[in-house]
């Protein structure tokens, strides 16, 4: 009861997720989340499970726009795992617009072909399970992934969140040299990177990206695959 | 499907050889099995502890043997396979030379997923020397399918049994068969053994021409020194025996019994417009124009073997047969104008034209070798020959040997005693230049004249050679010197020295050393072959080499070999000087990836070299 007129945020994080486990329906896909323990932020990225995980929306605004398509990849030991490879496109409402089909390519037709929203958030919460999201501009992932639990389940499970974009700004920031925002942006980190160019916004290949993005990262600004995890959070 | 989202993966995987034999599934599986890892320089090769194939995505990877020799360097694009064996990476220090992108393979799924092909499976299962000879091994093939002349065997196209006479047979008697036959050649038999052989022009020459009795026998008129081919022997030995013992029917024996004849006209028969026709037209040739002609003809002939798969080593025989028959009409040519020689002598052909591997647009090297009677007034005579044919040769684009080695120099048109003398010298003092004369002097072949007077310095300075050790290690010192190159990286040749270069030198950074080696081995050995892939056939299971080194030193030549013959056909079909630099990128990756495996070959035998030297 204690809970109830404590703000959230001063509670552990371990407590909250007891507390929302009494809110989900048993045997749910949510209640697989909430009783798998998340990663210890005292240990390594070697013995980190991360998933890697990127959305394609109708854009920016969480009120107005939709989920259009999820992807993800596995990453442990350091490795990214191709044969984890997920990617789910989703059965918006209404049709898309032009200019947007133009960045993501995916069609109406498509689209229709895709899954409720609620078949695809229940498969990433159960491939999000004992595991650290890591994603390239936390603003995006987390505002959909929340907005979509609330209009499921009601409510909002805490998630642990790895973002590139933060880690590289907070680095950047630090020195005293000036920098394009733009700089920050997934595509040109990559190639600051040297890592190879891929054909961005597909959600399964932006996820990818970003976990090859936060290998370069960690192996180049930190303590490789000793990095402890609270660093990165 | 989640492959559709992986197909930036999938294509940069399936244009990868051996991965471009797999089908999409095959390519599917792969890809799912990938886990993509990210090394730095100063990060211990491999990352993982179970055997798994690397696949560079960008980056770089250097190769050292335990001495810290920098073997090969990989780019994109590029695989480290050396850590599915572990016998293999036990002896290779793999660095990391750049920030690292790779895609990792574990062994098992590896094998699993290629499964399918067996050009994949086979190319994992095997180290490089392996891989060559089974790319040899289907050109060969290739070549039976597509050449006719170069694989053919004297069985294929001879024709029996042989018309034959007795030898107490009347010259009348042998007329009236040969017309009765329509043959234009008969066997003369002794109590049913070959003893002499009788043709149309000898009864023109040595019956009618002088008025010999027509009832005499057979025997009188019959030629009975007679060269005969095996049944087994190929088509390319019945052209070069034609050509040297200038005679335009074979008797052909099984087993040493005679079953037929071969003639100029059955091999002409085998293959249209070939180097037999070419030989042939030559040796009716009655001028120098008409040989210059002729020899135009040369680039056109090799572009076609090129394109019909030839194989290098049966080019090289063609061309050299050829150049062989254009030197001894123009020795003909010249001797009808000069008249006979004053003393018995021998005209050399030395080089890549005595070891018979000899491409069109060479230049000639070439000396004499005379009868210890000669008087100093007789070399007039020579030194006119000489200068007929070395001119010769080069109006028919044979140029003249920048190093100056031809007959025309008085230093090599010397007596027998000379030659003696040159070669003992070479021998017991291996001085810097007789070294360089020896890639040249000790490749010889007798062209025209008495083989014995070769024969015979041949022989002595094999007897020094097989027992001076200091003699060949000082050849091998110098053999050594030129060096395959350690393979590509990005679009560069990779050479020690660590200046990238541009264009791969075919000749001297991968034949010239095959070449080397062989004659060493040879010398080594005393075995008087010169051409290269019988030397090493020859000294195969020697001390000098095993069998199996023989092998992969015979596939390596011969691939290098065949990309010459096509890079220069290349040139010669764009109406360009054919030359042996060639850019890597002008071949295909898997190519590539065989020529690799060619300089690790050659690396290894090179080593072993420098090690017992």
């Amino acid at each position: 009861m204690i809970a109830q007129v404590l703000p959230k945020a001063l509670l552990s994080m371990d407590k909250r997720r007891r507390l929302c486990l009494l809110k989900a329906p048993a045997g749910s896909a949510m209640h697989d989340y909430l009783s798998t323990p998340l990663p210890n932020k005292d240990a390594t990225i070697a013995r980190t499970n991360i998933l890697s995980l990127d959305f394609e929306t109708t854009g920016l605004n969480v009120n107005n726009d939709q989920l259009l398509s999820i992807g993800c990849v596995d990453m442990s030991h350091g490795k990214i795992k191709l044969a984890s490879g997920y990617h789910q496109v989703i059965r918006t409402h209404g049709n898309l617009c032009k200019t947007n089909v133009a960045i993501h390519q995916i069609t109406d037709a498509e689209k229709e072909q895709g899954a409720e929203l609620q078949h695809a958030i229940d498969d990433l919460l159960r491939l999000m399970a004992g595991k650290v999201l890591l994603v390239h501009y936390a603003k995006i992932e987390r505002n959909f992934l929340t907005q979509a639990c609330k209009r499921i389940y009601g409510f909002v499970p805490p998630f642990l969140m790895i973002d590139t974009l933060a880690i590289i700004k907070r680095r950047l920031d630090k020195s005293d040299m000036p920098y394009d925002p733009s700089k920050l942006r997934l595509v040109n980190q990559r190639s600051s990177f040297g890592l190879p160019s891929y054909h961005a916004h597909n959600a399964l290949k932006d996820a990818i990206a970003t976990a090859e993005l936060l290998q370069a990262e960690l192996q180049t600004h930190h303590k490789g695959l000793s990095t402890k995890l609270r660093k990165l959070l | 499907m989640v492959n559709s989202e992986l197909a930036e993966i999938s294509d940069f995987i399936k244009d990868i050889p051996p991965f471009d034999n797999l089908s999409a599934e095959g390519i599917g599986q792969l890809v799912k099995s990938i886990h993509i890892e990210y090394v730095r320089p100063g990060h211990v090769m491999p990352p993982d502890e179970e055997a798994h194939l690397y696949i560079l995505r960008k980056g770089a990877l250097a190769y050292f043997n335990h001495d810290n020799e920098l073997l090969s360097k990989y780019s994109e694009g590029d695989m480290c396979s050396v850590f599915l064996f572990p016998d293999d990476a036990a002896s290779i220090r793999v660095e990391v030379e750049e920030d690292t992108l790779l895609y990792a393979i574990p062994k098992d799924l590896l094998m699993t997923a290629i499964e399918e092909s067996t050009e994949a499976t086979g190319f994992f299962r095997q180290t490089a020397a392996q891989r060559l000879q089974n790319r040899m091994q289907k050109h060969n093939e290739g070549a039976v399918i597509s050449s006719t002349l170069s694989n053919a065997l004297v069985a294929d196209f001879y024709h029996g049994p042989a018309a034959t006479v007795d030898s107490g047979d009347s010259i009348q008697v042998t007329a009236m068969r040969m017309n009765e036959l329509g043959y234009s050649c008969m066997v003369v038999t002794e109590a049913g053994n070959m003893v002499g052989i009788v043709t149309d022009k000898d009864i023109r020459r040595r019956c009618v021409a002088i008025g010999l009795d027509i009832h005499a026998p057979v025997a009188e008129i019959m030629t009975t020194d007679v060269v005969t081919l095996d049944v087994n022997q190929s088509a390319y030995d019945a052209l070069i025996t034609m050509t040297s013992s200038r005679a335009h029917h074979l008797p052909v024996t099984d087993a040493g019994e005679l079953t037929g004849v071969v003639t100029v006209t059955d091999m002409l028969n085998q293959e249209g417009d070939n180097a037999i026709n070419l030989v042939h037209l030559i040796r009716k040739a009655k001028s120098i124009e008409e040989l210059v002609r002729l020899s135009a003809m040369l680039p056109r002939l090799q572009i076609r073997m090129a394109r019909l798969g030839t194989l290098a080593e049966h080019a090289g025989k063609s061309i050299s047969a050829i150049t062989t028959a254009l030197t001894k009409r123009l020795i003909q040519l010249a001797e009808a104008d000069l008249g006979s020689a004053p003393v018995p002598y021998a005209w050399l052909a030395a080089g890549s034209q005595a070891r018979q591997e000899q491409f069109a647009h060479s230049d000639q090297d070439n000396a004499i070798i005379i009868h210890d009677d000669m008087q100093p007034e007789d070399d007039a005579w020579f030194k006119a020959l000489a200068k007929f044919v070395n001119d010769g040769l080069h109006a028919c684009g044979f140029v003249y040997c920048p190093g100056d080695v031809m007959a025309s120099n008085d230093k090599w048109r010397q007596t027998k005693s000379v030659w003696h003398q040159y070669f003992s010298q070479w021998v017991d003092t291996p001085k810097p230049k007789a070294l360089l004369y020896s890639s040249i002097f000790f490749d010889l072949a007798t062209i025209h004249g008495d083989a014995s007077l070769l024969g015979e310095v041949r022989e002595r300075m094999l007897s020094k050679t097989v027992t001076n050790t200091l003699f060949i290690a000082h050849l091998s010192r110098n053999a050594l010197s030129f060096k395959p190159p350690l393979g590509f990286f990005r679009d560069f040749v990779l050479v020690e020295s660590g200046d990238n270069e541009k264009a791969l030198d075919l000749k001297h950074n991968g034949i010239t050393p095959i070449v080397d080696l062989a004659r060493i081995y040879a010398l080594q050995e005393g075995v008087s072959a010169v051409n290269t892939v019988e030397r090493l056939k020859q000294v195969a299971g020697t001390p000098s080499l095993t069998q199996a080194s023989a092998r992969n030193l015979i596939d390596a030549f011969e691939f290098l070999g065949h990309l010459r013959l096509v890079h220069q056909a290349d040139l010669l079909q764009a109406g360009k000087e054919p030359s042996n630099f060639m850019n890597p990128k002008s071949i295909s990756k898997l190519e590539r990836e065989h020529l690799k495996d060619a300089f690790k070959v050659i690396k290894t035998l090179q080593s072993n070299r420098q090690v017992t030297y």
